[in-house]
């Protein structure tokens, strides 16, 4: 704070940089509690002069946080509502007994879903249908240890692969969307669709080979676990009344998505459906505030509110612009190569932070490389979703290992070689098919 | 009497166990177990729980269950535990979320009121000090450990008396070590030296140590007055005097045949982060159990 300002960049540019700076270290090496992070960076944006106490209030809530509040919250009712069983009996039926095709059909079921419902809801929901098939087949752990690994991976792996196939797979493609918006710039759910979703489908069966490859079942065959699912599935209740009803529901809150996001907001409609599961009674308030983290959604309001002051003072461009001056020269003779830059920051940043939080701070500056802000924040966004590497970097990989089941070297053997095949599928993809677009 | 005992594995954790209930029922203490898990990701914590929850409904038991579970089975085997608690066996699914962290196998007036379960997840260090400081445990039993830094840690942040159970052989005779000196923790060390010799029926040496041939009065007094204890106690011990550097000495009188007994440094938490202490470097260079008393 004693040295001088860089050259180019405002006072208030330098300082949010610096709260940048050091909110990510702390965010990184947990000193403090996480909601204490956020009220660490809402006060500083205000002594430091950022903006007012009312302006920096406003940064800090927006459709973003809405749609964060309302999925987190969408997540515990629609766990509560018992879908898992319906949803092992749909997968068994059409992959049959083969170890590859179930890691397939899980992997692809987890990305489809999580595409519209978020990853954590369906890791959440997948994960005890795994479990249970990988516990029929063999009750020592040690002698399944490759099939979990495969049927445990194809849910975390196919769950971030899909979630960025729409907009409301992620609270990331939310807060992305958001700063395209305040750059007048707009992208409406099916558009969303038609740019990106291609990508989930081209990945979902190279996700089942690499997984294969490096973790060869000790079983091909999977007859008695699936004889034993299938008995177990069909002890539970049949479906109901209220079932089909939350169904509906959810259905309605997706049709919002698809047509009234652009005019109401995502979060909007998210938290429209946290309403009526409440109201018609299938979640109690004391279950979705117990299992919501309110101070996660303080700290992504906070993240939020950093990437629109590093925008506002300035500071978004004058990095972007540093990173061009040395760059610059190639990426006139190789354009493609911001696209990997940046894909590999935002990735090395999502597994290390969350991906909302990386898209938060890193989107504003990415979008100020190249001339198509549009096309820079998509990679952005799309790129914040590789948590392949750890098991913190992604909720879905969080989930799968507090199982027990899988190691945390796994998710490191396996996942630089996913990384490194999204990595380059993106950037070929976002120069090829794109193009048809622009 | 409050004792806790820390267990992380089924395959490890076996003595630290065996000489945990041998020590809780020389003090006649209620008992803990606590098992910490892996740490989860305070960005995930919630959305784990969810997850947890569905598998419970799945009937899987949360990691670390199977370890608790393992650790009541241990104690209906070695008859640690009434008989009526052996009979109705480990209750499965009654975990109840307690709040921090930290959950409870339901034992209390089902089967058992001897020994909780507890299940905690995150930094072991960490855990463990929030479970000593909000429960106003007396003494932390735990199982030796390869890492570094684990002993200054378990020192300066754990706040009741600590015993390491390191490379325990329960067909290994022992003998215990109980070092005495003029401090003001010497007369707690002694008395739960006594009840530790009692739990296994082992004599005592009491140790003095001085840095020079001279052996001051206050010395003398403490090793005098440590044997009278013991004496009483019906305890047997002899008083053994050494010159030189105490934390080596102790290392070569303790070999791998003692269970030392030792009072906490007196020194200020400054001084001990820059220089260390006593019972540190002999918890960092001794190899069999050890407590230290605070």
């Amino acid at each position: 704070m004693l040295l001088p300002t860089p050259d180019g960049l405002s006072l208030e540019g330098y300082r949010i940089i610096i709260i940048v700076i050091t909110a990510l270290m702390l965010i990184v090496t947990e000193p403090i509690p996480l909601p204490a992070i956020a009220l660490y960076i809402l006060i500083s944006e205000v002594y430091l002069g950022i903006g007012s106490a009312n302006g920096i209030a406003k940064s800090f809530m927006n459709d973003a946080v809405f749609f964060i509040m309302g999925s987190l919250m969408l997540a515990v009712a629609i766990i509560k509502q018992g879908w898992d069983t319906r949803i092992a009996l749909g997968i068994i039926k059409i992959t049959g007994n083969k170890t590859a095709n179930i890691a397939f059909g899980f992997t692809a079921i987890s990305a489809i879903l999580s595409s519209f419902i978020g990853e954590h809801t369906v890791a959440a929901i997948m994960l005890p249908i795994g479990m249970t098939l990988i516990h029929f087949t063999s009750e020592n752990d040690k002698k399944v240890q490759n099939l979990s690994a495969v049927l445990l991976f194809s849910i975390a792996y196919g769950c971030l692969v899909g979630s960025i196939g729409t907009p409301s797979g992620g609270g990331r493609n939310v807060i992305m969307i958001d700063y395209l918006r305040s750059s007048n710039l707009s992208i409406s759910y099916i558009d969303w669709m038609l740019l990106v979703y291609p990508l989930v489908l081209i990945q979902i069966p190279i996700v089942s080979w690499i997984l294969i490859k490096n973790f060869p079942p000790e079983y091909n065959q999977l007859d008695s676990g699936v004889r034993k699912l299938v008995v177990q599935v069909a002890k539970s209740a049949e479906l109901t009344g209220r079932n089909s009803v939350a169904a509906f529901i959810f259905l309605l809150v997706f049709l919002g998505w698809i047509f009234f996001s652009e005019t109401v907001g995502l979060g909007t409609i998210a938290l429209t459906g946290v309403l009526m599961y409440l109201v018609g009674g299938f979640v109690k308030w004391e279950d979705l505030s117990k299992n919501t983290h309110w101070g996660v959604i303080l700290l992504f309001g906070s993240t939020i509110s950093l990437g629109a002051n590093i925008k506002s003072t300035g500071a978004a461009e004058w990095l972007a612009g540093s990173v061009i001056n040395i760059i610059g020269p190639i990426l006139n003779t190789l354009p493609f190569l911001g696209d990997l830059l940046v894909t590999i920051m935002t990735t090395v940043m999502a597994n290390v932070l969350s991906s909302s939080a990386t898209v938060a701070v890193l989107g504003p500056i990415t979008m100020n490389i190249g001339n198509d802000p549009m096309h820079m924040g998509l990679v952005t966004a799309i790129a914040s979703a590789f948590g392949y590497f750890t098991a913190v970097a992604a909720p879905a990989c969080t989930i799968v290992y507090s199982s027990g089941m899988v190691k945390a070297k796994d998710f490191l053997k396996v996942g630089w070689k996913m990384g490194l095949v999204s990595i380059f599928l993106l950037v070929i993809y976002a120069n090829t098919y794109w193009l048809l677009f622009s | 009497m409050k004792i806790l005992i820390a267990v992380g594995s089924k395959e490890y954790s076996g003595p630290t166990l065996r000489v945990g209930m041998k020590v809780s029922h020389a003090f006649k203490a209620s008992t803990t177990i606590v098992d910490v898990g892996e740490k989860v990701s305070s960005f995930n914590t919630k959305v784990v729980g969810l997850a947890q929850d569905r598998m419970e409904s799945w009937d899987f038991s949360r990691p670390g269950v199977d370890v608790l579970e393992w650790a009541f089975e241990f104690l209906a085997e070695k008859k640690f535990i009434e008989p009526k608690a052996i009979e109705a066996g480990f209750p499965k699914n009654t975990l109840v979320d307690t709040g921090g962290n930290r959950s409870e196998v339901y034992l209390k007036g089902t089967v058992s009121d001897e020994v909780s379960l507890i299940l905690r997840n995150g930094e072991i260090i960490s855990e463990l000090r929030d479970e000593v400081q909000s429960h106003q445990y007396d003494v932390t039993i735990i199982g030796g450990s390869k890492k570094r830094r684990m002993a200054h840690d378990l020192i300066q942040y754990i706040d009741s008396s600590i015993f390491i159970v390191n490379n325990y052989n329960p067909d290994q005779t022992y003998k215990l070590l109980l070092a005495v000196d003029d401090s003001v923790g010497t007369s707690k060390a002694v008395r739960y030296g006594a009840r530790v010799a009692q739990a296994f029926n082992i004599d005592v040496d009491i140790l003095t140590i001085s840095k020079t041939e001279q052996f001051g009065e206050e010395y003398k007094n403490a090793a005098n007055r440590a044997s009278k204890y013991l004496r009483r106690c019906g305890i047997k011990n002899q008083n053994i005097y050494k010159v030189g550097n105490p934390s080596e000495v102790i290392k070569n009188i303790a070999g791998d045949n003692h269970i030392i007994v030792m009072g906490t440094s007196t020194r200020s938490p400054l001084k001990k982060f820059f220089k260390g202490s006593k019972p540190l470097k002999v918890m960092e260079n001794c190899q069999c159990p050890i407590l230290i008393v605070k």
